[in-house]
């Protein structure tokens, strides 16, 4: 069947002069079925079950402030978030399997701004890019293996986040001590 | 250090497969009954396709826009103040309502990812070539196996005294805001494989199924 809303990632590591030692892109693994639940709340005007990142099913309906991932710096709670967890996604998936959380502590990385860029049509692709760099001030080396996008949610009675996108990397990637890795998420549709 | 020397001490890995490509997928179904309710005509296949509008409304939302998103309307005008409401998407149309959800028209021609409505839309009542628009309405989610999906679904009953012959296309309108008003956008549009005709007392009936199967 042809696959015509795709969403992208591609993670970019840099050693502590900005000098780039890794790099990986493909297509994501993936959009997870929270993605289409929030979808189906905005699109019908209706409720129905969600499982938030915190592991309990507060709900989803429709909210203007679903599906966002903007984030300031310092929020590991929304945005794209980066782990060190190797399960396989499964579509059920609610958070990533181990989040590395913000700080500056052993196996700790600092959360920077999430920005969803504007979305740009070339030919006949319409690309709708979200980046974010997470720095490695922890005195040690740290191991991402995971990444995904944790969102904004309202069920009927309480906000919550939810975990929209989650992928395992192909190649696990080491982020050096003063160094940084910049995660980027495109969301393509096709015509 | 050039590029290449950085790619010598760097050298691509072989890529492995980690778990399962989870797949987002949208479909259409349309069907056409008689006026005894069997079905004579039928087509079902893969949405071809979202239009940009699904992914600006979209980055309303995830980017939490207070003003100024750019949209273009159903009427072909650019809204530039668009902003994140709690209609973004809205589509489950009520009866006799063409403003939003699910709608059918008469055009051929290609989908492009600029459309901005459909070439052709049927209009509302009993006259030549209208249509009666009964609710867009909507099933739950639900996972069954590895796959999550839901459907939405539009009946367009033919009261106008002769068949309505050369239908070709189908697609979703979806609401959004902006300039303190509610608007209507293109989300996604297909172009059929083959012209519909709906006869006389007969009904045509749009169905799309969004699934992610793992």
């Amino acid at each position: 069947m042809t696959n015509l809303a795709e969403l992208w990632y591609s993670v970019t590591v840099r050693d502590q002069d900005g000098k780039v030692i890794s790099r990986e892109r493909r297509k994501s693994r993936s959009m997870l079925g929270n993605w289409y639940r929030i979808l189906y709340a905005q699109m019908s005007f209706l409720s129905c079950s969600l499982v938030g990142t915190n592991g309990i099913d507060w709900g989803a309906s429709w909210n203007q402030d679903n599906w966002k991932f903007k984030a300031s710096a310092d929020e590991d709670y929304i945005g794209i978030v980066v782990g060190t967890g190797t399960t396989a996604v499964t579509i059920d998936d609610y958070k990533l399997a181990t989040q590395i959380m913000h700080g500056t502590g052993s196996g700790q990385l600092r959360y920077l701004i999430c920005t969803p860029g504007t979305p740009s049509v070339a030919g006949s692709n319409c690309d709708f890019l979200t980046s974010r760099v997470f720095l490695n001030n922890s005195g040690g080396s740290i191991m991402v293996r995971e990444s995904g996008i944790y969102c904004r949610c309202k069920g009927p009675t309480y906000y919550s986040y939810a975990c929209i996108v989650r992928d395992v990397f192909d190649t696990p990637q080491a982020v050096p001590d003063g160094g940084s890795i910049t995660i980027d998420y495109t969301l393509r549709v096709t015509a | 250090m050039t590029k290449g020397q950085e790619r010598k001490k760097h050298p691509k890995k072989a890529l492995k497969k980690t778990g399962r490509v989870l797949k987002p997928e949208l479909s259409y179904k349309v069907e056409v009954t008689d006026k005894d309710g069997r079905v004579i005509q039928r087509e079902e296949g893969p949405s071809r396709s979202y239009v940009r509008q699904w992914n600006e409304i979209f980055q309303l939302q995830a980017g939490a826009v207070a003003s100024g998103g750019v949209v273009k309307d159903t009427s072909g005008a650019t809204q530039t103040n668009a902003y994140r409401t709690s209609v973004c998407f809205k589509c489950d149309a009520g009866i006799g309502y063409t403003l939003n959800g699910l709608r059918v028209g008469k055009s051929s021609t290609p989908v492009s990812i600029s459309d901005y409505a459909l070439g052709s839309p049927l209009a509302e009542g009993t006259g030549t070539d209208q249509v009666e628009h009964q609710l867009t309405y909507f099933t739950g989610p639900s996972v069954v196996g590895s796959t999550l999906s839901f459907t939405m679904q539009r009946a367009f009953v033919n009261h106008s005294g002769a068949p309505i012959s050369g239908i070709q296309e189908i697609g979703v309108y979806i609401f959004f805001t902006a300039a303190m008003m509610g608007r209507v956008a293109l989300g996604f549009r297909d172009a059929l494989g083959s012209p519909f005709s709906i006869p006389d007392g007969g009904s045509i009936t749009v169905t799309y199924t969004l699934k992610v199967t793992a």
